[in-house]
């Protein structure tokens, strides 16, 4: 029951993750290869904050995503001034670059031996210490982006930003200023990365850089693509159906040293045959241009 | 002290280029990002592992061997793959994604047959190397270098003197119009990528005598050579070797003045301001298509 319970867990953070890139991604259109290095510059910070200077992790997930949406500003100022390929690539540069910094600035992150004992979140000195409290609360924070990602798709805003995914030019020249709304987009994506990512780190209670490599970027983006580019509904179901799928190798009595290549394996084979068969994804409405 | 770091710099540049002309190949006839170019590599440092270790094959046969086999792979993954992609007329960002999809799976693979820890090709005693106007240089350093240049010398008479390096230039410049003369666009692609993995074959065969191979290994390589062919202009191939050289050459340097952790940030450090400023490379010529 707990392990289900874990997993569920898990599943929120990754649908909180999973919409937060398709907004980029899905919506908007823009290749970003790069989501996981969001979640570790919110997992980073809230954590940091926590262990150093005592701070609640209430405020630390919200600090944490802003310094998250600031990062949003820095790396989106160059990503959106590139376009197509060009642009996986940067974000996939940008992301090995705050996976390194993660990595190397040891004085602060501690590298590869990682942050220990983060503290969990607590209401009223009332300690969410089990479970079952703690996917009450990543539901919350899912019901939040699911409503918050709605009313920014269904607005004014929302429909400029598929009109750049649709044709880039032609939104131009109908005067809407489109690196400013693929800048904000960035902005909005990091943020709840940064929110995804506090709430993984104070639920493990232990993060390390390996957590956020570019294969997890990857991993994320597959979610999206697999659950459907451009639809809300399409990115919980990506996120549930590929965290619990390699969880059945587990049922099937796999050591780890063989469970975990082979969920990356089959990872990159779904890829494989998503890109050949269905592109956009189960209930997507685009594919990549 | 600095000569050491530019010895070190040649030598990792060597590597860099003759993944990045391999990457360069391919990418001028399919015009997208081959990022299972990288696993190719990780294959040949494994296959000669398997051959020279495991069989006990010498190093001349185990060589060719795993030259081949590498080479049958990238066909391989191209008709498997790539061919139906661009029947469907995917586009390049599908049919990136899908290239990412057989390197991780090739990867895991290999992590799944060999295990996660780094293994060793030895071969002898190691011996000190030689002194070189205050640098050291050992054998096989020596051997990566000479072996590069010769492949590299090699490729560039085989694409300006052969009848089927014509050809490729052809596609290259204009698939229509070469279709047009009587090409067969299929027949170049396939031979891109034939011999575009064979060069990154015998990249992972060198390495793996310098330092340990571990699955993982080909995702840096990879980095470096795309990052080495748009620094030197994509698509042209002495832009891919000079780029493979600058790339090791700068990435040693910062080695030296920062520090060794902080390599692959420089190397993307250099690229974003590439893209940024000069996308279309060092020898690349500025056209429409590449202002991005």
């Amino acid at each position: 029951m707990e392990y289900l319970l874990h997993i569920l867990a898990i599943s929120g953070i990754y649908i909180v993750l999973t919409l937060s890139l398709n907004l980029i991604v899905g919506f908007t259109g823009l290749p970003a290869l790069g989501h996981a290095a969001f979640s570790c510059i919110g997992a980073y910070t809230s954590s940091l904050l926590a262990l150093n200077c005592g701070m609640s992790p209430w405020f630390g997930l919200i600090i944490g995503a802003c310094v998250a949406a600031l990062s949003g500003i820095i790396i989106g100022y160059p990503a959106v001034r590139i376009k197509g390929d060009y642009l996986a690539l940067a974000t996939f540069g940008l992301g090995i670059i705050i996976y390194s910094i993660a990595k190397n600035w040891i004085s602060l992150t501690r590298g590869p031996l990682g942050l220990p004992g983060i503290p969990g979140f607590s209401i009223f000195n009332f300690q969410l210490s089990s479970i079952l409290a703690y996917l009450l609360l990543v539901l919350a924070f899912v019901w939040i982006t699911i409503v918050v990602m709605n009313r920014i798709v269904n607005s004014p805003f929302g429909r400029i930003l598929r009109s750049i995914r649709e044709d880039e030019i032609a939104s131009e020249t109908l005067g809407k200023n489109t690196t400013k709304h693929k800048l904000l987009v960035f902005i909005i994506g990091a943020f709840f990365a940064g929110i995804a990512g506090s709430l993984y780190a104070h639920y493990i209670t232990f993060i390390d850089p390996s957590s956020f490599t570019v294969t997890e970027s990857i991993t994320i983006l597959l979610m999206v693509i697999f659950g459907g580019m451009g639809s809300i509904s399409g990115s919980i179901v990506g996120a549930v159906v590929l965290v619990v799928l390699p969880e059945l190798l587990r049922f099937l009595g796999m050591p780890s040293s063989i469970a975990a290549p082979m969920r990356q394996m089959i990872y990159g084979l779904l890829l494989v045959i998503l890109m050949l068969k269905r592109p956009q994804g189960i209930m997507g409405v685009y594919r990549f241009k | 002290m600095i000569l050491q770091f530019i010895v070190n710099g040649i030598i990792s540049g060597s590597i860099y280029g003759l993944i990045s002309i391999g990457f360069t190949l391919i990418y001028r006839t399919i015009k997208f990002f081959h990022f299972a170019h990288g696993v190719v590599y990780t294959v040949g440092a494994y296959f000669a592992y398997t051959l020279l270790i495991l069989l006990n094959f010498h190093f001349i046969p185990s060589f060719i061997l795993s030259v081949t086999f590498t080479s049958f792979l990238g066909i391989s993954i191209e008709k498997l793959v790539y061919t139906p992609l661009r029947r469907k007329n995917a586009s390049n960002l599908i049919l990136l994604l899908a290239s990412f999809g057989v390197f991780i799976f090739l990867q895991n693979l290999i992590q799944l047959i060999y295990g996660a820890q780094i293994l060793t090709i030895k071969t002898g005693p190691i011996k000190e190397g030689h002194h070189f106007l205050g640098a050291v240089i050992t054998d096989i350093q020596i051997i990566i270098l000479v072996v590069s240049i010769i492949l590299m010398i090699l490729l560039w008479l085989f694409i300006q003197q052969t009848k089927l390096g014509k050809a490729m230039r052809a596609v290259a410049d204009d698939p229509m119009a070469a279709n047009v003369i009587g090409i067969n666009p299929e027949k170049i692609i396939l031979t891109s990528f034939a011999i575009g993995s064979a060069l990154a074959g015998a990249a992972g065969i060198l390495i793996s005598f310098e330092t340990n191979i571990e699955p993982t290994m080909g995702f840096n390589a990879l980095l470096k050579g795309i990052i080495a062919s748009i620094i030197g202009g994509i698509g042209s191939i002495p832009g891919a070797v000079l780029g493979g050289f600058f790339l090791g050459l700068v990435e040693n340097l910062g080695i030296w003045k920062i520090s060794a952790g902080w390599k692959d940030s420089i190397a993307f450090g250099i690229l974003i301001i590439f893209l940024l400023i000069r996308p279309w490379g060092i020898l690349g010529v500025k056209t429409e298509k590449e202002t991005i």
